[in-house]
């Protein structure tokens, strides 16, 4: 059943990027807009915009039946989720199914499943893939203290409805445990609306790993090679790259052909991605499946010549998948960085503002997925994500030394980035040596937020000067005075 | 206009000399000038930090637009007074730049005797707000002053031009729009509090300023009123309840910044258009100054060396170069502003003061400002002068120039004594400005004439009494004289008293006299109106 | 000419001076000669300083201006020290509220005990046929409303008064 008119029920960068391929398939799409929100990127490209109401943008993006309510409004005959929001959230694709809309993504089925940590680890286990070790799950929450102590630590608590570490702790020691539940409840609840917890043993030193795949429900996947998504602050992911620095083609081989076996034992429909985690020994563990189109899928896109967006639009109408197994190929490295509003050197805290001047780098293999405009304000109501520079390149250092030139040429003023951080952590000698894990940005963080070269003295000049009450001040003086300077007799 | 040829030879013996020892006098000078400035007792500096106050040049600092340059007068004024206490007479007063406008600042010191005012102080101010009133220059009052100081309340209150001519010359200045702003950044009693009153805009410092008639110890003497300072006069009060403060300020820094912004809000004055050129520096090095200066005094020097070492580009075109060529009188710029000017190089003589009386009618004829440089025993004496009438000619100099309506401006260079301190634009003659070297002297004769002539008359009179003296008892007589009249004539001396605006290290004067020329056009220039020239 | 910049929490004053020749930057102790000319682009300028060219972009707002340099984005605060806020020296005198002119309290907002912020309303008084609102000259919490509504009051009568900050 062929797509004609699709609604984006998400905003910032990835709604551009939608909106983008939907329009280049000859597609109509409508975007949403909350009254709080400055116009973005999206808007400026959709073909309509809906006004969605709420008491907050947040929770009118996550209000399902106004967001349903939109579709019918504009006639879409389907709706592309983006990642976060409804995305992973099954009662959306039922109510979307009774209103005879289509969702661009997987079955509720698959969704419920994948979106449930511990009967997904258990489906897992079950059909003999490999699983971390001892997990349990929030079904008593009056008892779940007791039953995470037996898992023993350090432990790993994070949301089962989450996704994109928001929500995530590791707790080394019992006396902290009950405080840091609450924390990771409370957040749960806040962004995801539901506060059940997940626990498991942590892995020390892990690597993440992840892998693309892309069904077409009729038991047809194949996957779209991985990703290493190891840096990361927080437990959110700020730069990703493929191919893994950390793979042997044998490993990739095996880890991507898990990957792929998973998605096909639940007949996966459309764009997944399997997460892993990949320890210091060459072992790794099923972690979790993403059953969206995920934040970093442009590097996959850079190396394999895939519009992962296509493919979820073409699979939704009842498409094919577009290649075999055997034409997909990794071409070169791709590396993303994501763009955030926040202040490194102050704990990541996240950065408010306007932005003032903006101008996006450009060249051979860099690409811009870019949420935001001169003029936007950047508030805390959303996610300090503000764009993604994704860079090609023949080889790891090439693409490396691009992605280095590239966000230094990235000028965003206004709003404190992340810019010169990501810059920090490409030029640091463990990264380019592949040498990291997901602890790594915590563990060089006083190397990776050292101020760089003093350049205080062309600071106050530039500032000095273009403050233009202060020149003219001085312009005021007369000659002889400015040039006899501060003579005293 | 052409360079002057310098024949200074700066290697003879001589230059070398004059060198040593005008440095030596300048070290002297320096020396005393940053005492006055900065060395107090160290019970008046814990004082002011009790207070929360910065120091009166901190605060000057504040005001002024930094990198610019600050006029200073009379730095070391009550040098020679009451016991060397009160440095500066415990007044600073100048002209500086506050948003590019040219401002007269006169700025209590509070760590010399709580800032009251001595006899000198007053003349320090008074002498401040006259030139603020001849060059029309606005004032910032910096006020922190305890008041008058009462054991010398007859030097400081009763006469014409005593304390009253402080607050009277504050409404002439109003009454010729030419706007004043106080920042009270300390107490302002009694008379004194009529400096805010009487400034067109005022500023209060949050917790350290008040203005009132009488304090809190005087209303509870007067009245048995108990009240305390800050509901008497604080900063909250006036510029909430009394409308004696307009604009209230939480802090000195804040005080100045808002200063800035309020005398930002001033016009830019129309100033007086006088012939310029572009600035040049001189082409022989000012420093050289030191060594052309003789050493002694009575040693004559050509002012055409000095001359070269002022002016634009060393550039003079010479007035009558042959004719009265013991005064020399020609054109030249400085810091780009035309100027005539007059030096002397010997007696004044009959021809060369016809030369000044002519020169000083063509400067006015063309709006070129005056600067004279004094060297000047007086003039010549003898029959053969009178009979040529040199008091007659002597009168028409001084004519022409009590005529002259371009602003004038007076440097002292060496000796000014007698009738030719008058002839040459001395203090009494209303010139914009008036500065002295360290080594030059002031007096009506020069002090071994005046030593013997004062001895002579003792010496007659014990003759007539019959007495005969030995050299010894003549000597006797004489030398106490000598002493007292040296010291009397001293450039300190003067500048103790503010016959003069403050000593000059000869190389500041080419500064000094553009900033004065600079303030002077503020003013408008208006036609010579001479009276009758004894023919 | 003065400014106090403010980079990464650390606070230089510095001020501006022209020699005639050029501007010259007084900032931690020294002068440095620059001068800042607009380029080709947005935003962009070069900045002459100590011999050297240096390539910037840069954008002003109200209180800070933003620099992109080498590759780094830097914010620089500034303020004006005449900007400083004559409210930051609150002292006593503050805490009260006094009739500005005699008349009657018409009603009355808020009670003893009650926490106000500064602008909000405590009573409302009527005088010379006009109704007077008086207002918290500061946040705080009020210690006494001495008058009822429809009681009359005098020239400065304390209408209210602050309970007294606690530091």
């Amino acid at each position: 059943m062929p797509i004609h008119k699709l609604l984006v029920a998400n905003r910032g960068e990835i709604a551009a990027r939608i909106v983008r391929t939907a329009r280049a398939r000859g597609l109509a799409v409508a975007v949403l807009r909350h009254r709080n929100e400055l116009t973005g990127s999206a808007h400026l490209i959709a073909d309509e915009v809906v006004e969605v109401e709420g008491p907050t943008p947040v929770a009118a993006y996550l209000d399902i039946d106004q967001i349903v309510a939109a579709a019918r409004r504009v006639c879409a005959d389907a709706v592309h989720p983006g990642y976060g929001f409804l995305a992973e959230n099954a009662a959306f694709v039922r109510a979307l199914d009774a209103a005879g809309i289509m969702f661009v993504g997987p079955t509720e089925d698959v969704i419920d499943l994948m979106g449930d940590k511990v009967r997904a680890r258990a489906f897992v286990a079950e059909r003999g893939f490999p699983v971390a070790p001892a997990a349990i799950e929030d079904d008593d929450p009056t008892n779940f203290v007791e039953r995470a102590r037996v898992v023993g630590f350090p432990l790993l608590i994070k949301p089962s409805a989450g996704g994109g570490g928001k929500g995530m702790r590791v707790v080394r020691e019992d006396a902290s445990l009950e405080a840091e539940i609450e924390t990771a409840r409370r957040e749960g609840k806040r962004y995801f609306g539901d506060g059940r917890l997940f626990a498991e043993r942590y892995i020390e030193r892990p690597r993440h790993i992840e892998v693309q795949v892309v069904g077409d429900g009729r038991g047809n996947v194949v996957h779209c090679w991985e990703r290493e998504c190891s840096i990361q602050r927080r437990f959110q992911k700020i730069i990703e790259e493929t191919p893994s620095p950390a793979l042997n083609p044998e490993q990739r081989a095996e880890i991507c052909k898990t990957a792929a076996g998973i998605a096909r034992a639940v007949n996966y429909r459309g764009a997944g991605t399997v997460e892993f985690i990949y320890a210091p020994d060459g072992a790794f563990y099923f972690l979790e499946m993403n059953t969206r189109l995920q934040v970093e899928h442009p590097v996959t896109e850079m190396v394999t010549g895939i519009d992962l967006v296509a493919e979820q639009l073409r699979i939704a109408a009842g498409g094919g998948l577009s290649h075999a197994q055997a034409e997909i190929r990794q071409t070169g490295h791709a590396i993303e960085l994501r763009i955030c509003a926040e202040d490194a050197s102050a704990d990541f805290r996240p950065a408010i503002g306007e932005v003032l001047l903006m101008e996006e780098p450009q060249g051979p293999g860099v690409r811009v997925d870019s949420g935001i405009l001169e003029g936007s304000k950047v508030t805390t109501d959303f996610d300090p994500m503000l764009a993604k520079l994704i860079v090609h390149g023949p080889d790891r250092a090439a693409a490396i030394a691009r992605a280095r030139a590239a966000v230094q040429d990235y000028v965003i003023l206004g709003v404190t980035t992340n810019t010169g951080y990501l810059d920090a952590i490409l030029a640091h000698p463990r990264f380019l040596a592949g040498d990291v894990s997901t602890g790594f940005l915590a563990e060089e963080a006083p190397v990776l937020t050292a101020p760089g070269d003093d350049v205080t003295d062309i600071l106050l000049a530039a500032a000095a000067l273009s403050d233009v009450r202060l020149v003219r001040a001085v312009d005021e003086i007369p000659e002889m005075h400015r040039l006899m300077g501060a003579w005293r007799n | 206009m052409r360079q002057i040829q310098s024949r200074i030879d700066v290697t003879a013996g001589e230059y070398r000399e004059n060198y040593v020892a005008m440095t030596r006098r300048l070290k002297e000078f320096h020396a005393h000038q940053h005492a006055a400035r900065y060395e107090r007792p160290r019970r008046d500096l814990d004082r002011l930090a009790r207070q929360n106050k910065l120091s009166v040049r901190e605060r000057l600092e504040l005001l002024l637009d930094p990198g610019t340059p600050f006029l200073e007068f009379s730095t070391l004024a009550a040098c020679r007074a009451y016991d060397r206490t009160v440095p500066g007479a415990g007044v600073v007063t100048g002209i500086g730049i506050v948003q590019g406008r040219e401002v007269a600042i006169h700025a209590n010191d509070a760590s010399v005797k709580g800032g009251a005012w001595y006899p000198l102080t007053v003349k320090k101010i008074v002498r401040l707000l006259d030139i603020a009133i001849e060059n029309r220059l606005p004032v910032v009052h910096i006020c922190d002053s305890a008041g008058g100081f009462l054991p010398l309340q007859h030097g400081v209150f009763p006469d014409r031009y005593l304390g009253g001519r402080v607050f009277r010359n504050q409404t002439i200045l109003s009454r010729m729009n030419v706007p004043q702003l106080a920042i009270v950044g300390g107490h302002c009693t009694a008379g004194g509090a009529y400096v805010p009153a009487l400034s067109d805009y005022n500023i209060i410092i949050e917790g350290s300023g008040a203005i009132f008639l009488g304090g809190p110890p005087l209303v509870k003497a007067a009245t048995g009123e108990e009240v305390g300072v800050q509901e008497l006069g604080g900063a909250i009060m006036h510029t909430s309840v009394s409308g004696t403060g307009d604009y209230r300020a939480a802090s000195e820094t804040h005080a100045f910044a808002l200063a800035r912004e309020v005398v930002s809000q001033w016009k830019q004055p129309q100033k007086a258009v006088i012939a310029t050129a572009p600035i040049e520096e001189p082409f022989y090095d000012p420093r050289e100054l030191y060594g052309i200066i003789p050493k002694d005094r009575k040693t004559q020097f050509d002012m055409r060396e000095v001359i070269a070492r002022i002016v634009d580009g060393s550039r003079f075109h010479e007035y009558q170069p042959d004719y009265g060529t013991s005064l020399v009188c020609g054109f030249a710029h400085i810091w780009g502003f035309k100027v005539g000017i007059l030096a002397n190089n010997g007696v004044l003589f009959n021809d060369s003061s016809l030369k000044a009386a002519h020169f000083i009618q063509l400067c006015n004829q063309n709006r070129t400002p005056l600067v004279f440089f004094q060297n000047i025993t007086g003039f010549m004496v003898g029959r053969q002068y009178e009979e040529r009438g040199i008091t007659k000619d002597g009168a028409k100099m001084l004519m022409a120039q009590g005529g002259s309506a371009v602003p004038k401006f007076t440097v002292i260079a060496n000796a000014s004594y007698g009738a030719g301190n008058y002839g040459m634009c001395g203090r009494a003659w209303d010139g914009r400005t008036l500065f002295m070297w360290p080594q030059a002297e002031i007096g009506v004769m020069g002090a071994e004439q005046a030593a013997n002539t004062m001895a002579d008359v003792k010496i007659r009179q014990l003759q007539r009494e019959g007495k005969e003296l030995t050299d010894a008892e003549i000597a006797a007589i004489r030398d106490p004289v000598l002493e007292r009249y040296k010291r009397d004539v001293e450039a300190y001396t003067s500048t103790s008293e503010i016959w003069d605006d403050g000593i000059l290290d000869p190389v500041d004067t080419r500064n000094a006299l553009a900033i004065s020329i600079s303030a002077a056009l503020n003013a408008p220039i208006g036609d010579p109106h001479y009276g009758v020239f004894r023919m | 000419m003065r400014r106090l910049l403010e980079i990464r929490g650390e606070e230089f004053p510095i001020w501006l001076a022209h020699t005639g020749k050029g501007y010259v930057v007084h900032a931690r102790g020294r002068a440095v000669h620059c001068s800042l000319t607009r380029s080709h682009g947005k935003g962009a300028f070069l900045l002459e300083l100590d011999g050297r060219s240096i390539p910037l972009r840069l954008t002003v707002s109200k209180t800070a201006t933003f620099i992109h340099l080498y590759g780094r984005a830097y914010e620089i605060g500034r303020t004006d020290p005449a900007d400083q806020q004559v409210e930051g020296g609150t002292g006593t005198g503050q805490d009260k509220i006094l009739a500005p002119m005699p008349g009657v309290v018409v009603s009355v907002a808020a009670g003893p005990g009650d926490r106000v912020g500064k602008g909000q309303t405590i009573l409302v008084i009527e005088s010379m046929k006009l109704e007077t609102t008086l207002s918290a000259p500061r946040d705080g919490v009020v210690a006494e409303v001495p008058f009822a509504p429809g009681e009359g009051f005098g020239l400065k009568d304390v209408l209210a008064r602050l309970a007294p900050e606690e530091e």
